[in-house]
């Protein structure tokens, strides 16, 4: 048996031919890249409303609007056939014709955990070149844009890339030289940013291709997909991976996937009524219960809830908040509250997110 | 708006409440719901009270 090397090739013995190193660990630092957990809306369309802050949507996936209700985003939106070797594509509607101010800002973004990006080694002479690589199909044809940012936005790529058919999916690739300067994350906090802008003003858009130490977040010049009603923008196999070539898509186990992502976000539903977690009735009307979670969290998370019931197994009352008492390495301590008091001190209390489509418990420590 | 929530059995309030969206928001820095109300605090602004136990 021989391995023959020629130049920059190995030649194994089954006569396949290797010419780069192979990559191993997390290749793609995108989560979720495939657009196939869709923990909080199941695949029902989001409309982004929130102008304080970001609104997520697809696991690890959030979206922004200067001007509510301008566009929405959904799982699978519009029904189109995904690029071969995909299911799921994050799709974004325009609702009406807006026009972008010079500081508006309409976009779709993930935000990378700083541990998972510590190795780029973004703010050092010693700072890696990364490739973007994307799939997307639009109703608009021309000039797109985005940004790779750092946690405070104040060092920015902007890059361009061209869609040249209406409605075709098309791969595209970016290449990013690593940025020796700037205050990179290598913390639970934000590593990296990566926007695909959706219209952006022209004091927050910069010069493709270059680093710049402004908050920008798209490329001068940029199409504008709220700036058509009913434009669509579709994106899927998103990949920001080490080094200056894209390679094929970093496919993970469904059960990796979804683990990665409950790292940033938990829902529990159970249409079903079983019960969910037992607490202990410490206080008249209050029922405290532990949670573990699949994952240890990034941060303590938030929570919200409906439909919730909690028993003594002599009253059933519907909770009406929640509240955190503790965190422990892997899960949460809550408190939950329930209407009408009843629940007796030292019994147990069955928790149920209560037999219905729309009852849930979450949890997010999105970054 | 904000809302302060009763405090645990060790007598700290660890927990704060968006009243949009009844969310409930642990009292940690790395929370960005935290870092939200941190700065709507840094505007003057003030949680209502917890309710009494």
């Amino acid at each position: 048996m021989t391995i023959a090397y020629s130049g920059d090739s190995i030649t194994f013995p089954d006569n396949s031919v290797q010419n780069t190193a192979p990559k191993v660990g997390m290749v793609n630092r995108i989560i979720n890249g495939a657009m196939v957990i869709d923990q909080r809306n199941a695949g029902a369309s989001v409309t982004i409303s929130s102008t304080a802050a970001d609104t997520y949507s697809l696991d690890r996936w959030c979206a922004y609007g200067n001007v509510t209700s301008k566009f929405s985003v959904q799982q699978n939106a519009g029904s189109v056939t995904p690029p071969a070797g995909f299911r799921n594509y994050i799709g974004v509607t325009s609702l009406a014709a807006t026009s972008v101010g010079a500081s508006d800002q309409y976009y779709v973004a993930q935000y990378i955990e700083g541990f998972n990006t510590a190795d780029l080694m973004f703010g050092s002479a010693s700072a890696a070149t990364v490739t973007l690589s994307f799939w997307v199909r639009s109703s608009l044809t021309g000039t797109f844009g985005g940004a790779v940012n750092n946690s405070a936005v104040n060092r920015s790529y902007p890059f361009s890339y061209t869609i040249s058919a209406a409605n075709t999916w098309e791969q595209k690739t970016v290449s990013i030289t690593g940025d020796t300067t700037g205050t990179w994350l290598t913390t639970n906090g934000v590593g990296l940013r990566v926007h695909f802008g959706l219209g952006v003003g022209s004091t927050i858009s910069g010069t493709a291709g270059a680093w710049a130490g402004s908050p920008f977040i798209s490329a001068t010049g940029a199409t504008s997909v709220v700036g058509t009603s009913g434009a669509t923008f579709y994106i899927t196999g998103v990949q920001l991976e080490k080094g200056s070539t894209a390679t094929s898509f970093d496919y993970r186990p469904y059960g990796t996937e979804l683990l990665l992502a409950q790292r940033y976000y938990v829902k529990l539903t159970d249409s079903s009524g079983a019960s969910n977690a037992l607490g202990l009735v410490q206080i008249e009307g209050t029922t405290t219960a532990n949670f573990v979670m699949p994952i240890a969290m990034r941060a303590a998370p938030s929570g919200t809830s409906s439909g919730l019931t909690i028993s003594d197994g002599s009253v059933t009352p519907t909770v009406t908040s929640l509240s955190n008492f503790g965190n422990f390495v892997n899960g949460v301590g809550v408190l939950l509250t329930a209407s009408g008091g009843g629940l007796t001190i030292g019994r147990a209390g069955r928790i149920r997110i209560a037999g219905s489509t729309t009852a849930y418990l979450d949890f997010s420590s999105e970054l | 708006m904000y809302k302060l929530l009763p405090t645990n059995e060790f007598g700290k309030t660890t927990t704060v409440q968006r009243t949009t969206g009844n969310v409930f928001i642990p009292f940690d820095p790395a929370n960005t719901d935290f870092q939200e109300y941190q700065k709507w605090l840094a505007l003057g602004n003030q949680p209502l009270p917890a309710d009494a136990p």
